[in-house]
């Protein structure tokens, strides 16, 4: 799967600038930045719902499931939610028990709480099998335990999909855990890229080794 | 004062037979008009404040100058345009309830228009965005939007039907409050006070106030509804 060069420029100031690179399926990609590093951005262009300078479709992938940082509810219950993306009322069941959201079923979503609705966000996307999935941030809302949850079900979907996925996450240890791949954006750049190990253990890039030492590497 | 209101409450019980007509006749311009304006005014509002094309902001403004336009400015194009010398003379429409109608369904639907838009404009791109993220088709992400807008389309109609109800200068302008046929709440007040007739316009005070009151008591019990 291929990813285009793009760039992407607000109010004259260039906040990304993309050189391209391929995907493989099965595969999750860790990207990691500081804040306002274009993180989301990228995000945001991949899916579509962004333009980029140049041109609008910047991958070949068929498919682009896509959960934004900030997660919306649509006014209905969080069953009718989560089956918007897939009416099998069966796997709803059990990814709403997966993700512990059983007891807010018939609750409605727009009064949900932060994490609450970041699970009921990751439990609708994941009723849909996607070629290219992205996830900005899905655990920045979740305590220490629904963050692991949610983990394992990724690692699982992305199996049983056979996608590729891009996790945008400011949790080092996160990518850390279950990343294949790692990019790091720094200032609009795409600083380094390989496999996890390499960029999230030993970098090449000064900047990138500082980045891992403020997160307590 | 005081045996005033005595009488005009006594006059709302003994359903007197004009107050009945006037009330009749209000009901009639008033719901019609609230619902013409919601049937034109909802889509051109969510069309609005969902879609960026070149010249929208234009017709925002447009919009908003139309919110402001005085009920009698509005009052005198339609009687200049119905009156004997006006060019749809012919249609015989000016001192009817129609043409009533018609001069407040001009002043209450961009009213309509920018409760709408300003609504959909704030939540269009968070359904939009989401929705895309799941790869839904047009027709879904267009419903689930709608879906969004119930209770700001059901306070918006509260709205135009208390602004209707309320209105007066345009009104009796093109009505000319004629007895037992175009007189409405707010027109026959006046009338009967400028004859020094106080207690049918008390009692069709009471009754604009109350009906008001649970107009706004519904529209607050919905916004609590609604906030979130
Ligand atoms: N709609 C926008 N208008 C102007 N600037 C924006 C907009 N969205 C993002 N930016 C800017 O682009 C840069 C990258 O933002 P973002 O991709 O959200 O960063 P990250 O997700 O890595 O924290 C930031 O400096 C941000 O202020
Ligand atoms: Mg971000």
């Amino acid at each position: 799967m291929k990813i285009n060069a793009f760039t992407k420029t607000y109010e004259g100031r260039r906040v990304l600038d993309f050189p391209g690179m391929e995907l493989e399926r099965g595969k999750i990609y860790a990207v990691i930045g500081a804040n306002g590093s274009g993180k989301s951005t990228f995000a945001k262009i991949l899916t579509g719902v962004q333009k980029a300078d140049k041109g609008r479709v910047h991958t070949d992938a068929a498919s682009v499931g896509y959960m934004p940082q900030k997660n919306f509810a649509y006014r209905m219950s969080t069953k009718a939610n989560i089956l918007l993306a897939g009416k099998n009322e069966e796997k709803a069941r059990r990814l709403m028990a997966e993700l512990q959201l059983g007891h807010l079923e018939n609750k409605r979503a727009d009064r949900l709480s932060g994490g609450e609705t970041a699970r009921m966000a990751l439990a609708r996307l994941m009723m849909k099998g996607f070629e290219l999935v992205i996830l900005d941030e899905p655990t920045a809302a979740m305590d220490m335990e629904t963050t692991m949850l949610s983990e394992r079900l990724i690692l699982d979907y992305v199996k049983e999909t056979d996608c590729a996925l891009v996790l945008v996450t400011h949790s080092l240890q996160q990518a850390r855990r279950i990343a294949d791949h790692a990019l790091y954006f720094h200032k609009g750049q795409l600083l380094e890229e390989g496999s996890a190990d390499k960029v999230l253990y030993t970098p090449e890039k000064a900047e990138t080794r500082q980045f891992l030492e403020f997160y307590g590497a | 004062m005081k045996t005033s209101i005595m009488k005009a409450i006594a006059l709302i019980l003994s359903a007197d037979a004009e107050l009945l007509d006037i009330l009749g006749v209000t009901a009639e311009m008033s719901l019609q008009s609230s619902v013409i304006a919601l049937l034109i005014g909802v889509p051109i509002g969510i069309w609005l404040g969902a879609s960026r094309f070149y010249g929208r902001s234009a017709l925002l403004v447009a919009n908003r100058t139309l919110m402001g336009m005085p009920p009698v400015v509005c009052g005198l194009i339609f009687y200049m345009l119905f009156s004997g010398v006006g060019p749809f003379r012919h249609l015989k429409l000016l001192f009817t309830v129609k043409i009533m109608i018609m001069a407040q369904v001009v002043l209450i639907t961009p009213i309509v228009v920018g409760s709408m838009e300003g609504y959909v404009d704030r939540v269009a791109p968070a359904v939009r965005e989401t929705a895309k993220g799941l790869g839904l088709g047009r027709v879904k992400t267009f419903f689930l939007l709608v879906n969004e807008c119930v209770y700001q389309i059901i306070s918006t109609y509260l709205l135009a039907f208390a602004r209707s109800i309320a209105e007066v200068g345009a009104v009796s302008m093109v009505g000319g409050a004629i007895a037992w046929k175009t007189n409405v709440m707010t027109t026959a007040i006046m009338q009967y006070t400028n004859r020094g007739n106080f207690t049918l316009g008390i009692a069709l005070g009471i009754i604009l106030l109350t009906i008001s009151l649970i107009v706004n008591i519904v529209i607050s019990l919905l916004q609590r509804r609604l906030s979130r």
